[in-house]
């Protein structure tokens, strides 16, 4: 069969005179999305981009959080933008009475925390809202795109929980094993997995998504006395199971010979790491050997 | 085919061999994705049994059936049936390998005469009947953590966890590596665990001592020597086709070595976290 060449050509035209009009179509949507935003665009183009993207874009505009007036449109350096009560970037403890005028329940439960605590007290990488939410570009929980999405939480955690150097510099005895030692626990792995609808425990479900606190603290979710409550949580684990064992989760707890200080853990890996390399190395041995007899076998014969 | 079969497994132990196996390969397909959560494949593999619940549920079902089998296997070799006792090791066994090892490097000419069971068979029963014990209790523990926390401390599941891994990375590689070489793809087709019978040329090979008793038995007092299962015999006689031979050695040689790296990978990662956690 052939296929006439008018009717190709026919088709190329009436497709590209659809991609041009589509083209055109979105072009002046994207265009009069940008409109409200015209004079902080002209020169914070990606901050006003992840802006637009952010679960906050249709609710308050820059000069909710930066002050300035947005009313005067199109100069190229938009120098009135910036003179009315303009305020430009929040310190890092301000920053909490612009979330607290929405978010008033979260930043007092925030303000209960250690972190809250760290940051006025002198400690200036504590982290503050926009440490784990982002400035622009923040989304809810629920997005899948988001930082704090569950999955993601244990990642943004350790972002500064592994790292030594910040433990180190706020206050010695933060442990930075913290996300190793999680990912030993069915907890992580069940996530991973994409277990039980997506339910399982990450670092927020214990240690409280703002108002966290250091173990030793009585209101801390992980103190001893408040532990089996937290395991209660969400119906996670009854209170019976909880009991059985309310002790420290990420330490693993270690096992010694009887009047002795061998380690029992330490004792089956070295014999496992022994019997593992013995079988591997006899195994493939045996082989290389059975097929070296193999070679000119009807010579032996 | 009208050569000489030999009797090796009856249909009880090939039953109990084809759940043993099946459960074995469920076990090892939902078990290491847990050890490494991380990996691509894994996520692959847990979707490809349909999710993380079906996950948990097909590892305890097939690890009680395992235990169910191993325990029945247990009950009928010693009690029901006459315990038998040349598959015990004995000295013999170590000249044998002794002998293999001259052998295969080209030292002496003369090949090893096996009775019914290899010094290598012998290994893999045990550490069988060894591996399902182990795997068995550390896994009874960990079914229920809850409930073994009530009397253990929790640093007992947590070794029970650590038993539990390492003697699967260690039975997987006996299994996936070492069995599979020796027996399926060394002798590939074999189809004993299949028809329960061996080959006169095979048993000659490597069961030379078997192979003379049971022949003076079957002079002696004129016996029959076992044609087990008539019915699979055309099986046999069709599988035994060239090209069909051809076909499923490419396949199972793919699947063999892609096993094998997997194996190798996994026990490498193993290898190295213990090193890092406990050596250095």
């Amino acid at each position: 069969m052939k296929i006439p060449i008018k009717s190709i050509r026919k088709m190329i035209i009436i497709l590209l005179f659809i991609f041009f009009i589509m083209n055109n179509l979105m072009m002046t949507s994207a265009k009069s999305e940008i409109e409200r935003d015209i004079s902080c665009f002209h020169c914070h183009s990606t901050e006003v981009e992840q802006f637009q993207m952010s679960v906050h874009s249709t609710n308050i505009s820059c000069i909710d959080c930066h002050g300035g007036d947005m009313t005067v449109k199109g100069s190229l350096v938009s120098i009135d933008a910036m003179s009315r009560n303009f305020t430009g970037i929040p310190s890092r403890t301000n920053i909490t009475n612009l979330c607290s005028s929405c978010h008033s329940k979260t930043v007092d439960l925030y303000k209960d925390s250690i972190h809250w605590n760290k940051l006025t007290s002198g400690r200036e990488n504590a982290p503050s809202c926009l440490d784990c939410h982002g400035a622009h570009n923040i989304l809810s929980y629920k997005d899948p795109r988001s930082v704090t999405y569950f999955e993601k939480v244990p990642q943004l955690c350790a972002y500064c929980h592994e790292d030594q150097t910040k433990m180190q510099a706020w206050y010695y005895g933060i442990e930075t094993d913290r996300f190793d030692t999680y990912k030993n626990s069915y907890h992580y792995k069940a996530i991973k997995l994409g277990g039980k609808e997506k339910s399982f425990a990450t670092c927020p479900d214990c240690h409280e998504n703002h108002d966290t606190k250091n173990e030793s603290d009585p209101g801390s979710a992980i103190n001893s006395a408040n532990l089996v409550n937290t395991c209660e949580k969400q119906g996670c684990h009854s209170a019976q199971k909880a009991l059985i064992y309310g002790g420290k989760v990420h330490e693993g707890q270690s096992v010694y010979l009887p009047t002795t200080k061998i380690d029992l853990k330490a004792l089956v890996t070295y014999f496992y790491i022994a019997m593992i390399i013995f079988e591997l190395s006899f195994t493939f041995g045996l082989i290389a050997m059975g097929i070296y007899s193999q070679v000119d076998i009807k010579k032996r014969h | 085919m009208s050569e000489l079969q030999f009797k090796r497994f009856t249909l009880n132990q090939r039953i109990q061999h084809i759940i043993f196996f099946a459960t074995f390969i469920l076990l090892a397909y939902t078990g290491f994705p847990l050890k490494f959560p991380d990996e691509w494949w894994s996520r692959w593999m847990i979707a490809s049994v349909g999710g993380f619940d079906n996950r948990t549920f097909i590892h305890h079902a097939s690890g009680l059936i395992m235990l169910g089998v191993s325990i029945y296997h247990a009950v009928y070799h010693l009690i029901l049936e006459k315990p038998r006792y040349d598959v015990l090791f004995n000295f013999q066994d170590v000249k044998d390998f002794w002998q293999q090892i001259l052998y295969s490097l080209k030292i002496s000419d003369e090949h090893p005469r096996f009775g019914r069971y290899t010094w290598k068979q012998k290994f893999e029963y045990f550490g069988g009947g060894f591996g399902a014990v182990i795997m068995g209790f550390t896994g009874m523990l960990m079914l229920n953590p809850f409930e073994s926390m009530k009397y253990l401390p929790i640093g007992f599941v947590q070794i029970a966890n650590l038993f539990h891994t390492w003697e699967a990375v260690l039975a997987s590689i006996a299994i996936f590596i070492g069995h599979f070489y020796d027996e399926h793809f060394g002798k590939f087709p074999n189809l004993s665990w299949l028809t329960g019978n061996i080959s006169e040329e095979e048993m000659k090979q490597e069961h030379i001592l078997e192979y003379e008793t049971v022949i003076a038995d079957y002079k002696d007092n004129n016996k029959n020597i076992i044609r087990d299962n008539p019915g699979l015999e055309g099986l046999d006689n069709a599988i035994r086709h060239r090209l069909i031979i051809a076909l499923s050695k490419t396949i199972f040689t793919i699947f063999f070595l892609v096993v094998c790296l997997w194996m190798l990978w996994i026990s490498y990662s193993t290898l190295m976290e213990a090193v890092t956690l406990y050596v250095i």
